[in-house]
């Protein structure tokens, strides 16, 4: 039997779900994936009250809110995308969310990662956090208002000079196999008017290019670009972005193995960008 | 564990969508509940803290001396006898409608949709007062604690000062409604930490209560006498049901150890060997902290004595400085983190109640509207928020102990919900109570005779309360406080009933919730 690749929707009946599902739909149809679109409704623990608070008629109801919540959001895939949907308990969203791609063996996990009342685009709310700092996945967010688009036409991949870039460079391999779309590569430097331009960039970019060309196995352009900026912000402002592109950054080696833990850099980007990210764990076990 | 469930299912758009056992089975991977996770010491320390001592002691103390005079001890082991009748019904429902859960649920099945409604909307009106009086005695302590932080007694009497009490409730409340409204709960650690703080702070307490004694400088020394076991020594037979009443309130959340089956390591020996633990420790303590308080303050209405109304309704507050001295302060956070967790998690109970009534349309349908974010019950935690603190902030201007009258009204509403669901059990499994001998004792004898307690101390206590005399003395027009406040909540009751029978009769005609016995 084939493993069907899949990616768990992280729902709720919330803009944010909403969001979730739209940059599901963009990346199953980029990659030919299905979805898992999960709701995780909050299991009791033994909570210390005068009544007793874990009775099986408030769980139905909830269960049965959830089940309707998911016909809605189900309203939403479009034909060509293949979606089930799950009610799941946990003892956290996060929790429920991360069990779930053990049991479905997903490949990714998709959140709305705007948290509500703050004008940025990208700030992350808590089940977002918490995924970045347990997924032993990657991690999709999904910028405020999101929408997919026909198709993603472009992927950027920022990376560092630190050690770890070779796995998120594998993993962009594996991500672009067999797909006719523009890969970008690029890293990100911060300037000051003092100190001059480090020219280590440019040769670092030669590099990853090279390492890319000898493994990969997609049909579109590599390009490769440096940007600069007073600050990580300025830096990814200053690159053009397009309404059908998404975004790959690793994770940090402060991570522990396997997991995925957002380093100040890729939190930085976050902040000022217009499109969706992935972030890849790439600390080697 | 979790099972796809592709197929998209039909759902009544009319609004009325009874779950039933398999439907709601079927929907879902496992239930809510966590199962096996809990351990003998787990199920016992959850126990103890659904019974919240330190609190339940501050709160009933003065008023059960009041009522019963020495004989408290006594009255503390009868009153336990129709909480555990009551509970071995409790937990024979539990058993055998595992898909229905609450005292709503279990009465509308048994009895049909009027006394379920009434079932449902005592629980309710238990809970929310309960949540007044913790708020309360949290305000007193809050200042309390303050003052003897800073060696500053000026602090403590903020707590007298009504706007300022008040919105210090407030804030407890709205604390307490944003936590649980988020979801959050307490964790096992912080729970095994209160309770075992309590539990040292208690006995130290009751420890120092008597060496004072011994030293002879209790305030109102008074030798202790193996008569004060005899409950059938107190002078009449209402200080009787009075002090039963209240000794109920301080079980009062034992039974929910008896119905943790799931969660437990072992559903088969865990809970009931949990609810012995809970109720040998909760004795002991109780004896202790009653005997110790009794022989160093006596039953007076001297300034320290446990028959004074000015500090009857928190007597710790007042006896924590003069027996404890400089460690006061260890009993006020004992008594304020106990008050303060106890809050917060009995905010859950009344909230969830009306969402379940609201879902069957019991109640108006908003109460059964459901957080998209945190999946918590949203409105009905606000209006359990917003009544609990109108409510306190009513009784805080007119009585003059707010906690006193609260407590003695609340014993009074945990007779009368518990005592509808005893005789529901009775009444749902009729058909079989002459079975075997096990049934006839648990399912039929167990609850009927504690219903019949639990009703005839009812009746007695809402007459006895008409008096205006009773609880601290407050009165409109003639009519006790106690009285006028139990009345009003059963007559409001009835009244919103008749209302949403008119505005929506589906709940009433039996539509939504259908009435049975255990042999459908």
């Amino acid at each position: 039997m084939n493993h069907i690749g899949n990616y768990v929707v992280a729902y709720e009946a919330t803009e944010r779900g909403r969001e979730a599902i739209e940059l599901g739909i963009a990346l199953a149809r980029l990659t030919t994936a299905e979805l898992r679109i999960c709701l995780v409704l909050p299991r009791s623990t033994a909570v210390a009250a005068k009544v007793p608070v874990a009775s099986a008629d408030y769980e139905g109801v909830i269960a049965q809110q959830a089940q309707l919540w998911l016909d809605e959001a189900m309203v939403h895939v479009p034909a060509d995308v293949v979606a089930t949907n799950h009610v799941l308990w946990a003892e956290s969203t996060s929790e429920g969310l991360i069990e779930a791609t053990e049991t479905f063996q997903s490949d990714r996990i998709v959140v709305g990662a705007a948290r509500t009342g703050i004008l940025d685009r990208f700030t992350i709310g808590s089940v977002a956090n918490a995924l970045l700092h347990a997924s032993p996945v990657p991690v999709a967010l999904a910028p405020r208002g999101y929408r997919a688009q026909a198709r993603i036409s472009r992927v950027t991949c920022a990376l560092g000079t630190r050690a770890g870039w070779q796995t998120l460079l594998d993993s962009m391999v594996e991500v672009s196999a067999g797909l006719d779309v523009e890969l970008r590569f690029v890293t990100l430097v911060e300037v000051d008017a003092r100190s001059p331009r480090i020219p280590g960039s440019d040769d670092h970019l030669k590099t990853v290019l090279e390492y890319f060309n000898a493994r990969k196995r997609s049909r579109g352009t590599v390009s490769t670009q440096v940007a600069e900026g007073p600050t990580v912000e300025a830096a990814v402002e200053s690159l053009d972005w397009r309404d059908d592109e998404i975004a790959f950054v690793g994770s940090s080696r402060l991570g522990s193995p396997r997991r995925i833990f957002l380093g100040t850099t890729a939190n930085r980007m976050l902040h000022s960008l217009p499109v969706p990210l992935v972030v890849v764990p790439t600390t080697t076990p | 564990m979790a099972r796809s469930k592709s197929v998209q299912k039909p759902h009544a758009d009319a609004g009325i969508d009874f779950i039933d056992a398999a439907e709601a089975k079927s929907g879902l991977s496992s239930k809510g509940l966590s199962a096996g996770t809990v351990g003998l010491l787990g199920a016992t320390v959850i126990g103890i803290s659904c019974i919240a001592p330190a609190y339940t002691l501050t709160a009933s103390l003065g008023p059960t001396a009041a009522a019963v005079g020495t004989q408290m001890p006594g009255i503390f082991l009868v009153g336990f006898l129709p909480m555990l009748l009551v509970a071995l019904g409790y937990r024979e429902l539990n058993n055998a409608m595992p898909d229905s859960g609450t005292s709503f649920t279990w009465a509308t099945r048994a009895f049909g949709p009027w006394l379920g409604w009434l079932g449902g909307w005592g629980l309710i009106v238990a809970t929310v007062v309960v949540l007044s009086n913790l708020a309360g005695v949290a305000v007193d302590f809050l200042y309390l604690a303050l003052a003897q932080i800073f060696g500053n007694p000026a602090i403590a009497d903020l707590a007298g000062n009504i706007p300022i009490n008040i919105l210090t409730c407030l804030v407890f409340m709205v604390g307490a409604c944003y936590v649980s409204y988020r979801g959050m709960e307490a964790t096992k650690s912080v729970q095994y930490w209160l309770v075992g703080f309590q539990l040292i702070i208690l006995v130290w307490f009751a420890i120092a209560a008597i060496v004072h004694f011994s030293a002879g400088n209790a305030f109102d020394a008074t030798p202790f006498s193996l008569n004060w076991f005899n409950p059938f020594a107190v002078s009449s037979f209402s200080a009787f049901a009075a002090g039963v009443s209240l000794s109920i309130f301080i079980f009062w959340g034992w039974d929910v150890t008896l119905t943790m089956n799931e969660e437990t390591k072992n559903p088969k020996t865990t809970p009931g060997r949990a609810a012995t633990l809970t109720v040998v420790i909760i004795f002991v303590l109780y004896l202790l902290v009653a005997i110790s308080s009794l022989m160093f303050s006596g039953i007076g209405a001297g300034e320290f004595g446990l028959g004074n109304e000015e500090i009857s309704g928190n007597v710790f507050a007042a006896l924590a400085g003069p027996i404890m001295g400089p460690f006061a302060v260890l009993l006020s956070l004992a008594v304020l983190s106990s008050s303060a967790a106890s809050l917060q998690s009995t905010f859950v109970g009344p909230a969830r109640t009306m969402l379940a009534m609201g879902h069957y349309q019991a109640f108006p349908k908003r109460f059964a509207g459901i957080s998209p974010r945190f999946k918590s019950p949203a409105f009905a935690t606000v209006v359990a928020g917003v009544v609990a603190w109108a409510f306190y902030a009513v009784m805080r201007v007119i009585s003059n102990d707010v906690l006193t009258d609260t407590i003695l009204t609340l014993g009074m509403m945990i007779c009368f919900y518990y005592g509808v669901t005893a005789f529901a059990c009775v009444w749902y499994f009729r058909k079989e109570a002459f079975g075997n001998a096990r049934s006839f004792l648990l399912r039929f004898l167990a609850p009927l005779v504690g219903g019949l307690i639990l009703a005839v101390i009812f009746v007695t206590t809402l007459i006895d309360s008409m008096s205006p005399e009773y609880g601290s003395g407050s009165n409109i027009g003639g009519l006790g406080l106690v009285f006028i406040l139990g009345a009003f909540l059963l007559l409001a009751g009835v009244a919103l009933m008749l209302v949403m029978r008119a505005v929506n009769p589906a709940f009433f005609t039996g539509q939504t919730l259908k009435k049975g016995t255990s042999r459908d």
